[in-house]
């Protein structure tokens, strides 16, 4: 029997109007994710990777096509609290120390549990590795630890499914590869399926299981690279020849697109 | 130690200013009942304490009322206005014609409906608090970044839970902003309308201190109103102080 795919997309088109005129996002995408894989979104600023990321988490509406989230309607994931999202910007409220900023997601609508809530937000705070930081407000962290934050508070419902919109972008590069170590720990303790945006070759080809490569005029797939090693165990055992070939093939599959757009 | 010289510096500029004012009224000889010198203010402030801070009692609970009162339907109204677009389009402009009209021109109107009880100054000192916190807190409560409301709508939060765990605190230091402004106007609104008609208040005392000639008294009632606004003020400081303690990053 086949598994039921996390995330179904079939034809899917988001565009909306801006100064009169049609503005298309992408069209025409079609992608299915199973349950704890690691897909990446790739592609240059303009090909709808951060908007497709949207329309999974119900932030917008499709304008053809459809998503499923585990067969249901984004509106219906997001309520079941299936769904956790990654903004680029941490947005951490700066009024709530570390624990408070954690545990929003249990106060909002699930205060239920909130007896258990801050127990378990020092777990995942533990688990960003920020023990110790609980009581800091915001201000008063670096902006890696800020997102550290931000991943921990996704984590705290205990999502299905972990959206991130390249969430490492304003970060410098040795407080990204470091984090990048860290989410993959992370992936491979909870098991999450993760969509990850992202514009760089390097993350994409350290982070993915698939790779989704996207190009824009209009914004669409243009390939998608399985990298199934990984998936028996979720275990990474990529070798740096591994790495340097898969970077090599997205770059060739960008120009090639790149190109041909350029032909059109 | 560097706490105690920061406070140096106000008191060091208010004693410059007092100087300057001695020495202006003692060289140029001028008479003490069109300036009076600060030290006969200092005498006239000690030897009509009593009836000065009798008066003070009318005016202090007109302004703090009115304070309460204008702050807490500011508050309320900008809460409403943010949830209902269709009120705001429809008493926003109202609010902001009523806010042209002079306060010292609404007094008497005011004061024929409640006749002339406290109640009159208290509706005049909080008008004249009430626009001002109104929009410092329309603009506080949609000072919310798209993401953070991202954020909510990915949690499925209510309108409630948007404006308790959201809106609500981040309009927090506009809310301060419109308080330190409230803290002078609600005194302003307490002595205008006690111009109009009362027998018992700082601002009576003003009035009749000029019209008697006792400058020095007229001068102490006026240090008088301006203690009461700076106690206002220093309060409200220190609340938002303790209360804020988060910075934007």
């Amino acid at each position: 029997m086949q598994q039921q795919a996390v995330i179904d997309i079939a034809d899917l088109g988001v565009s909306f109007e801006r100064d009169g005129h049609r503005i298309v996002a992408f069209s025409g995408v079609s992608l299915k994710a199973d349950a704890g894989r690691f897909v990446v979104l790739i592609g240059p600023s303009g090909c709808g990777k951060s908007t497709l990321l949207r329309a999974i988490a119900d932030l917008l509406g499709c304008t053809e096509g459809k998503v499923r989230v585990f067969g249901d309607e984004p509106a219906q994931a997001r309520k079941a609290r299936r769904i956790s999202f990654v903004f680029q910007d941490p947005t951490l409220l700066p009024w709530r120390t570390v624990t408070e900023n954690v545990r929003l997601p249990i106060e909002v609508g699930n205060w239920r549990q909130l007896g258990r809530a801050n127990r378990r937000a020092e777990e995942l705070i533990g688990l960003v590795g920020l023990s110790g930081r609980e009581a800091a407000l915001p201000h008063e962290l670096s902006g890696g630890q800020r997102q550290r934050v931000s991943i921990a508070r996704a984590l705290i419902t205990q999502p299905d499914v972990l959206l991130m919109d390249e969430p490492f972008g304003a970060l410098d590069e040795i407080t990204r590869d470091r984090l990048n170590d860290e989410l993959l720990r992370i992936w491979r303790e909870t098991r999450t399926t993760i969509v990850f945006v992202t514009h760089s070759l390097s993350e994409a080809a350290f982070l993915g299981q698939s790779i989704v490569v996207m190009g824009t005029n209009p914004g669409r797939i243009v390939e998608q690279i399985d990298l199934d090693r990984r998936k028996p165990d979720n275990r990474i055992e990529r070798t740096a020849a591994d790495f340097f070939a898969i970077t090599s093939e997205l770059r060739a599959v960008l120009e090639r697109d790149h190109g041909s757009v350029l032909r059109r | 130690m560097k706490v105690s010289l920061h406070w140096l510096w106000p008191l060091g500029g208010v004693a410059s200013l007092l100087f300057l004012w001695w020495a202006v009224i003692v060289s140029f000889e001028v008479r003490p009942f069109i300036a009076p010198n600060p030290i006969s203010v200092v005498k006239a402030l000690w030897l009509n304490r009593t009836l000065l801070l009798s008066n003070l009692v009318p005016t202090a609970i007109e302004a703090l009322s009115g304070f309460f009162l204008g702050n807490t339907i500011a508050v309320v109204l900008a809460t409403v206005f943010i949830h209902s677009a269709t009120l705001r389009r429809m008493y926003f402009p109202v609010a902001v014609i009523f806010n042209t009209i002079p306060i010292i021109a609404l007094s008497p109107v005011l004061i024929l409906v409640f006749g002339i009880s406290i109640v009159s100054k208290i509706i005049i000192a909080a008008i004249i608090c009430l626009f001002p916190t109104l929009v410092n807190m329309i603009r506080g409560f949609e000072s919310v970044s798209v993401s953070e409301l991202e954020l909510m709508r990915v949690l499925s939060a209510s309108r409630r839970e948007v404006f308790l765990k959201l809106r609500l605190p981040r309009s927090m230091p506009f809310l301060f902003a419109a308080l330190r402004i409230a803290c002078t106007t609600s005194v302003i609104g307490a002595i205008v309308s006690e111009w109009i008609g009362t027998d018992i208040g700082i601002g009576v005392l003003i009035i009749q201190a000029t019209f008697d000639y006792r400058t020095e008294l007229l001068y102490a009632a006026i240090i008088t109103s301006s203690a009461l606004a700076l106690a206002m003020f220093g309060t409200v400081a220190l609340l938002e102080h303790l209360l804020i303690r988060w910075r934007t990053s």
